[in-house]
């Protein structure tokens, strides 16, 4: 995770370095960088401007073991829609902002807190198994009713998950635990390329806690 | 001819002897001896071996139960017969049920519903009754992170569903009271005025012998709750319950020795206040009332006198 954080912090001040005007990595001809507020927060995502720029540490990996690290379908379960980083970028702007949807990090907390994508919540895969007795308040926090010995989920918000990316189990697995506990497929997304992808374009990381 | 008169006399000689110990003696709130009656109370408690048939006398209690032969499975087998002379005896004992009309509207609403919704119109939210958290447990530290970070987002309070329901009469009551900082003993006077009035209906569990509302069972509820909404500790139950009417019997039989409580209802108890006199909590009075559902038709009819099993929590 150090030479992650070397990369943020080296594109972060490749960025500082640059003029604003000369912004020659954009992230669509339209689009320079993608502002929104979550929880009086603003976040804004832009690309890393040194076009020089390559993936160090632990996401330069092209050779990770499988088992463990294996390469991912495209779809995570039936009715779960995958998306890539601009349909993240408009969840964020539109569902996240207004309190509709959450893109949550999939992953443990000590990653999760080394860097993620900006507006994320940290919900470990772990914590949406059924084996952890708390779960259910995640599904009340989530729009959950608790009805009788089940719940009704007719008011929950919509999810994004990620998590390392295309051979990362913890968000497909997360998904299928929450579809496992009746959560409907419709209002789950699973953006496949995860950090690994994310970081590949360039695209700005948030370390919780710091400002921006 | 004589020996027909002797095998007459000593027929009528047993026949004395059988009724003068008969099983079915009355029992009273001051008779705590080994009594067929109490046996009578043993038998009738679910979940208790089955020790002994009806004609077996007191004194072999211990010894049948020694050996071992009484078996769980026997409890249902207890005799109809003594069964439902048992409870006419007890009831007889405990004053005139019939007599006593049942004026109090109950319901069946828990006192965590009940309290939460006070709470909440005290303005302070409570959280459902967590299952045991352990503050070690990495997967519980996680779930609160988790938490903290989707209700920073999404602004949804994690509320448990029934508090959530408007507040009944007898919240309503209690929280403005509390809120005008009345004294405990106003509070009473007053639900228990709205509920012989038929205005508000009262939690089963705190209705006491005497077919009042056991208001200092809800009030010290309330406080408790609020306490853990505040970040405090739990209730804990009491080390040793001692005190009067608080009965312990050891039994011992072949393999194991068991344990039994007992409680003699004493006037003004409630259900709720006895389970928090031997289990730390009102939350667990449905533990008292399975014990002895053979003598308890509902939480509410709770009858000074009454010898109640109290299990140990499981």
């Amino acid at each position: 995770m150090k030479g992650l954080r070397l990369a943020v912090l080296l594109g972060l001040i490749c960025f500082g370095g640059t003029p604003a005007s000369a912004q020659d990595v954009r992230i669509t001809e339209t689009m320079a960088e993608a502002s929104f507020v979550v929880n009086g927060q603003t976040f804004t995502i832009s690309r890393n401007q040194d076009q020089s720029a390559v993936l160090t540490g632990d996401f330069a990996k092209t050779s990770r073991a499988c088992p463990q690290f294996c390469i991912h379908p495209m779809q995570a379960a039936p009715g779960v829609t995958t998306v890539g980083e601009l349909e993240l970028i408009d969840f964020l702007q539109t569902k996240v902002t207004a309190g509709d949807g959450l893109l949550i990090d999939s992953r443990l907390p000590d990653f999760y807190l080394s860097g993620t994508i900006p507006g994320a919540v940290n919900v470990p895969f772990s914590t949406l198994d059924a084996t952890n007795p708390y779960r259910a308040d995640i599904l009340k926090a989530l729009g959950a009713v608790e009805i009788g010995g089940g719940f009704d989920f007719t008011n929950v918000v919509d999810l994004m998950l990620f998590c390392n990316g295309p051979w990362c189990d913890q968000s497909p697995r997360a998904i299928r635990f929450l579809i496992d506990a009746g959560y409907p497929a419709d209002h789950l997304f699973y953006y496949r390329g995860g950090m690994q992808d994310w970081l590949l374009l360039g695209l700005q990381t948030h370390v919780p806690g710091s400002n921006g | 001819m004589i020996r027909i008169v002797s095998a007459l006399f000593a027929f009528a000689v047993l026949l004395c002897g059988w009724i003068i110990f008969q099983p079915f003696a009355p029992i009273t709130p001051s008779d705590v001896d080994v009594t067929r009656g109490e046996t009578d109370l043993m038998l009738n408690a679910p979940g208790l071996p089955a020790l002994v048939d009806a004609e077996v006398p007191a004194q072999d209690f211990v010894e049948t139960a020694s050996n071992g032969l009484p078996d769980l499975s026997n409890a249902t087998v207890a005799p109809v017969s003594m069964e439902s002379s048992a409870a006419d005896l007890i009831l007889a004992a405990s004053g005139d049920l019939a007599a006593r009309a049942q004026t109090l509207k109950t319901d069946e609403t828990t006192i965590a519903a009940t309290t939460a919704g006070i709470l909440a119109g005290l303005g302070i939210q409570i959280d459902a009754p967590a299952p045991v958290t352990d503050p070690n447990d990495p997967l519980f530290a996680q779930t609160q992170a988790a938490l903290t970070g989707i209700q920073a987002i999404t602004g949804i309070a994690p509320v448990a569903a029934a508090p959530a329901a408007p507040a009944d009469g007898l919240q309503t009551i209690v929280a403005q009271a509390l809120k005008e900082g009345q004294s405990d003993a106003y509070i009473d006077a007053l639900l228990n005025e709205a509920a012989a009035a038929g205005q508000v209906s009262v939690p089963e569990m705190l209705v006491t012998s005497e077919g009042k509302v056991d208001t200092a069972v809800l009030l010290a509820s309330i406080v408790s709750q609020a306490q853990i909404a505040a970040g405090g500790a739990a209730p804990v139950a009491p080390e040793i319950v001692g005190g009067e009417g608080v009965e312990v019997r050891i039994v011992q039989r072949a393999n194991e020795t068991e344990q039994y409580q007992f409680y003699t209802v004493g006037p003004g108890d409630s259900l709720g206040a006895i389970a928090v006199k031997f289990y730390g909590s009102v939350e667990h009075f449905p533990v008292i009332f399975d014990a002895n559902k053979q003598i308890l038709s509902s939480p509410d009819r709770i009858q000074t006198g009454q010898r109640l099993v109290i299990p140990q929590l499981g």
